[in-house]
């Protein structure tokens, strides 16, 4: 792809950047971009350790316009935005307060509106960018005790699939990726999601790794060049 | 080139169908991602020679609707290369017609050869993955085998019947080691497009300009966009995938296969 007029200029590194970077499958993410040559922004509540490092909430929409902002500045035009950060928690339906359901939305669902309203009228402008939020196979398939989780999961799902048709002639292509669950601090240790005798029910028979979902989100932003408003799920077999 | 970018290094990759078109790009990409790839169409003519060129592979010619040819193939390649880690089912036949109109031995052609083909050849490579607690299957089905296509019964039938049996083998085979997922390509550039045009009557570059029209992303494919997606689902290190269907349409479905 061409994204300059000078001739013989070298290619500048491509500029990713990725939520929830600090931990997990965001993590995983930047190590596997950075390891490509990409240029990877970290965004999360705690320090991460990549080109650029910024500590913000992906549920302040100012803050966020912000920090994407510096991102240019500092590392040149973004072309791909992982949105990976994100809580867990289950809880029965009625036993959901107000603000954990607002939580989740904000989150989630606010965290990829957030990160997209602040980069794609660059992306547009420029003729490319890829967009990959995280979601999730609780968002296809549900689960108990998991309404609120699988409601923030699924809205992106809608957003996704919409977002791609809207844009897709501007040369910007949105996906999804929807993990099974995944070996992360997500999902602490006597989580019901790590008990032997429920990874006996699932196909693969152990929880995807970090590395799994890293490969399919590379895939996503370098190779799947004709690929828009598709859910990738890497889920062990978990929903099929 | 590291170990990192040849995942495919000591593998070796039977590709059916891959004399032309998205077979042959997928053929291409495997042995660059270091599989010895070996190079089915239903003839051994010069397309194929110049695969194995290309590749550095071996040609597996025959008609994988023809089973005990493709037993023979099957364990010619173990004597030869070895046993097969990595199979991609390409191969297609496709006729269209009025489902009234339909010559019912060409229908059955088409769905013996697209899914009965499948069939056969996993069959024929089975013993050996399980033996060795490893394989990947990739079977490419199609965006008509999601939707539907007016006068495409035979071929959506058949290519529907492919996604069930990835979900089905996905489940299956999966505890073994044998991961098995799919492809469902939307209008690539390949020389299937010749099949579409001559139905509708028209040119080849009159219906690729109709079909990017109803694309969201306002073109068609590219073989190697479908062999890139291939090779994701062969990457041996990557297993949690399982029954999954994976859409390269230009933006054209954004369901659940």
């Amino acid at each position: 792809m061409s994204t300059g007029s000078v001739p013989d200029a070298e290619p500048r590194p491509r500029v990713a950047i990725v939520t929830g970077a600090a931990s997990g499958i965001g993590a995983a993410v930047a190590a596997e971009l950075t390891s490509r040559g990409w240029r990877v922004a970290g965004f999360d509540l705690r320090p991460s350790e990549w080109d650029a490092s910024t500590v913000v909430d992906v549920a302040d929409a100012p803050a966020v316009q912000d920090a994407v902002a510096g991102v240019v500045r500092e590392l040149g035009p973004v072309d791909a935005v992982v949105s990976a950060a994100g809580h867990y928690a289950m809880a029965d339906f009625g036993d959901i307060t107000p603000a954990e359901w607002n939580a989740m939305l904000r989150v989630h669902l606010g965290g990829l509106v957030n990160l997209v309203r602040a980069v794609l009228p660059q992306m547009t402008e420029q003729g490319h960018g890829s967009i990959v939020a995280v979601t999730s196979e609780l968002a296809i398939g549900g689960g108990d005790r998991d309404a609120h989780y699988a409601a923030a999961k699924g809205a992106i799902i809608g957003l996704v699939r919409s977002l791609a048709a809207e844009v897709a002639d501007t040369g910007v292509r949105v996906n999804a990726v929807a993990p099974g669950p995944t070996d992360t601090p997500l999902i602490g240790a006597d989580s019901p999601w790590r008990d032997p005798d429920y990874l006996a029910t699932i196909p693969l028979r152990r929880l995807v790794a970090p590395e799994e979902v890293a490969r399919t989100v590379t895939y996503l932003v370098e190779e799947a060049t004709f690929m828009t408003g598709e859910i990738l799920s890497p889920n062990a077999g978990a929903v099929i | 080139m590291t170990a990192a970018q040849r995942p495919l290094a000591g593998r070796v990759a039977l590709v059916t169908g891959a004399g032309q078109g998205i077979g042959r790009a997928i053929a291409e990409r495997l042995a660059h991602d270091g599989a010895t790839v070996a190079v089915n169409d239903i003839e051994h003519d010069a397309r194929v020679d110049s695969v194995v060129a290309a590749t550095g592979g071996v040609a597996a010619p025959a008609d994988v609707s023809d089973r005990e040819a493709v037993f023979a193939q099957v364990d010619d390649l173990a004597r030869t290369v070895g046993p097969v880690d990595v199979l991609v089912l390409n191969h297609a036949y496709m006729t269209m017609g009025a489902l009234v109109d339909h010559d019912l031995d060409d229908w059955w052609r088409v769905v013996d050869t697209n899914l009965g083909g499948a069939f056969h050849l996993i069959q024929a490579v089975l013993p050996g993955m399980l033996r060795a607690r490893f394989g990947r299957i990739v079977i490419v089905s199609s965006e008509w085998g999601v939707t539907g296509w007016p006068q495409a019964t035979a071929y959506a039938a058949s290519k529907a019947g492919l996604i069930s049996l990835t979900k089905t083998l996905g489940r299956e085979l999966a505890p073994q080691g044998v991961i098995v997922n799919a492809v469902a390509p939307g209008v690539i550039d390949s020389p299937q497009l010749e099949v579409d045009a001559r139905a509708a009557g028209v040119t080849r570059e009159h219906i690729v300009a109709e079909y990017a029209q109803g694309i969201p992303m306002r073109r068609v494919g590219r073989p190697d966009e479908i062999a890139a997606t291939v090779a994701l689902l062969a990457d041996p290190r990557v297993a949690a995938f399982v029954g999954q269907v994976l859409q390269v349409n230009g933006g054209s479905t954004r369901s659940r296969a």
